[in-house]
């Protein structure tokens, strides 16, 4: 990626992180994307699942069903995903299935990412076209929004006992990153 | 309750009729490996009084051989134990002095088996210590080096990974070597957890799926989707609870543009996301939220679009305190894609049941296709991905089975091969 390319990238990326942003500040998962054609944004997206009680409810589910509601779905075809984190196997695999042009993401998911921290969902062997990823921009970023709500989710843990002893660990991802709070 | 009446009748209202067969449980990722990877090994015979001091040789020698990893393996075994194969290269059993090599052929005389002191030892993994350097170790060591010829090493081939059953156990055991099996299976679910589960559904599973057939069909010929679907039932507290009922979406247009028939559709209308949607907005009118704010996007198709859809969604048979999917079932007349399978995991489902494997696009199975076996006609061998159990990389896990009609004849696929479910 050369210097332009890169400003190119991080101008989305960072639009991205705002929507995880919104998402903390409302109790949500802080993952965070955009939908982007020709250098323009088509939608937005950030994890409902708290929101809607539906684990499936992850932010790129959220940004599709917004883009689709006024674009043909073919447009998916010519247009680029910037999300926070490493989409999991299930968004890699609906990504896939729509065909989406190529995945951009911050930070790796090694609990359930599809585009290689767990599965390869971009590339290996399916019936559908597949799609290039590029990882690790603004990777630091988005690992400290979801550490944020790691801590944030524990000062609203039932056992008191337990929060006081966690902190804003530096090197400990959270495990659940797309799951809903147990209610 | 509802459910109760509609196996006693109202599946036959419906001209539902349950399907006649079988459950077949899956095979986790790490079962198919475990079932066919193996590693070449060296054994030897001994003299029974001489087996601790070649061991301890053999671990002087390679000082870092890692016996953890072959456990399953029986270290040190008499004659009677060895598979008929080794037996027959051993025959007779020569344990008062070390063979040399021209003893060791194959021979039909009487076994020995009473003859009980020899023993036959697994040395290492091949990869441990070159076979050069093996026969001087021995060498050096008594009773080898008083022996006129050097010993005779063999090269066996041994599964590489502890079995899974009792069954796989005794079967390796016959095929290769004395297998330890200790009463777990490392690799998947318990096959006694399996067997109680299994008992558990199998007398209902075959209506869930001719009911998510139906509604399936019902999609289909309102041109809306694929002639899939699935059917969500809670059987936690005994009852059988049908939370939800869902047929495929992926063709209807909720808004002014089409899906085009030459592409995929619209892939998060997929019966199984729409089943998972439903269960999500029955738990917020549970909770007296209101479903539809939470819900702007009609692009979900979560609201049910016929009368069968919309009689388990009105039902109010979700218990208050639940979480996602937690203690539910989820029955679906084909194996649902890699993203389905991931919906079903991130909804913490307890087990699921499909009616027909998807060997191009299914995410479930981890092994190649049984119908292989029933000598139909399949154009892949299946992803191999096993979503449904892989604790160390997937936060969840649950149970899953295939279902084998009893006439093989019915289980031909209704939709095309290279179709995501």
């Amino acid at each position: 990626m050369n210097a332009e390319e890169k400003v190119y990238h991080e101008r989305f990326m960072r639009e991205a992180i705002s929507m995880a942003e919104l998402a903390l500040r409302t109790d949500e998962t802080p993952v965070g994307c955009v939908f982007v054609k020709d250098g323009e944004i088509i939608g937005r997206g950030m994890n409902a699942t708290n929101k809607t009680l539906n684990g499936t409810r992850h932010a790129e589910f959220i940004a599709i069903a917004q883009i689709l509601e006024e674009h043909p779905v073919t447009i998916l075809n010519e247009t680029d995903l910037y999300v926070t984190v490493e989409p999991c196997v299930m968004c890699a695999s609906m990504l896939r299935q729509y065909g989406i042009k190529g995945v951009y993401f911050g930070c790796w998911n090694e609990r359930f990412g599809g585009t290689g921290g767990v599965l390869n969902c971009h590339s290996d062997t399916s019936v559908d076209k597949p799609y290039p990823v590029h990882g690790g921009i603004f990777r630091e970023e988005a690992i400290m929004l979801l550490r944020k709500f790691y801590v944030q989710e524990n000062d609203k843990a039932p056992e008191p006992k337990q929060k006081k002893t966690r902190e804003l660990k530096t090197e400990i991802l959270p495990m659940d990153i797309h799951a809903p709070k147990p209610s | 309750m509802l459910a109760d009446t509609l196996l006693s009748g109202g599946l036959e209202q419906l001209s539902i009729v349950a399907r006649k067969g079988a459950l077949v449980p899956l095979k986790t990722k790490d079962e198919v490996r475990a079932a066919l990877e193996t590693f070449e090994a060296y054994i030897l015979e001994v003299p029974a009084r001489w087996a601790g001091a070649v061991k301890d040789a053999i671990h002087a020698a390679i000082p870092n051989l890692k016996t953890a990893d072959f456990q399953h393996l029986r270290r040190v075994v008499q004659f009677k134990y060895l598979p008929v194969h080794l037996q027959k290269k051993y025959r007779p059993p020569h344990p008062s002095r070390p063979r040399g090599d021209n003893v060791y052929q194959e021979s039909e005389d009487a076994p020995a088996e009473e003859d009980d002191t020899a023993r036959y030892f697994l040395i290492s993994p091949v990869s441990a210590i070159a076979h050069r350097v093996l026969i001087d170790v021995l060498l050096r060591n008594s009773p080898f080096g008083a022996a006129p010829k050097p010993p005779i090493v063999l090269t066996i081939s041994v599964p590489a990974l502890a079995p899974c059953s009792a069954e796989q156990a005794a079967q390796w055991t016959l095929d290769y070597w004395p297998i330890s099996y200790k009463n777990t299976n490392p690799f998947g679910p318990h096959p006694n957890l399996v067997a109680r589960n299994a008992l558990e559904i199998a007398p209902n599973a075959g209506s869930w799926l001719a009911l998510a057939e139906e509604v399936g069909r019902q999609l289909y010929d309102l041109n809306f989707g694929e002639h899939v679907g699935c059917v969500i039932v809670d059987k936690s507290r005994g009852s059988h609870e049908i939370i939800a009922v869902a047929g495929d979406c992926r063709w209807r247009s909720p808004c002014a543009h089409s899906f085009p028939r030459d592409g995929t559709g619209n892939v998060m209308a997929h019966s199984v996301q729409r089943a998972i949607a439903m269960v999500a907005k029955k738990r917020l009118r549970a909770a007296g939220r209101d479903s539809e704010a939470a819900s702007p996007s009609d692009i979900f198709c979560e609201n049910p679009m016929t009368d069968l859809e919309r009689h388990f969604y009105l039902q109010e048979n979700l218990s208050t305190t639940g979480y996602l999917c937690v203690d539910m079932d989820m029955y679906v007349t084909h194996e649902p894609c890699v993203m389905c399978s991931m919906a079903i995991l991130h909804s913490r489902f307890r087990r699921c049941v499909f009616g027909r494997r998807m060997p191009l696009t299914g995410g479930l199975t981890a092994d190649t296709a049984l119908q292989a076996k029933r000598e139909q006609t399949i154009d892949g061998s299946g992803l191999g991905h096993g979503i449904f159990w892989r604790p160390t990389e997937l936060n969840w896990k649950f149970l899953a089975w295939e279902w084998m009609d009893e006439d093989s004849t019915t289980m031909t696929t209704t939709i095309s091969d290279t179709r995501q479910v």
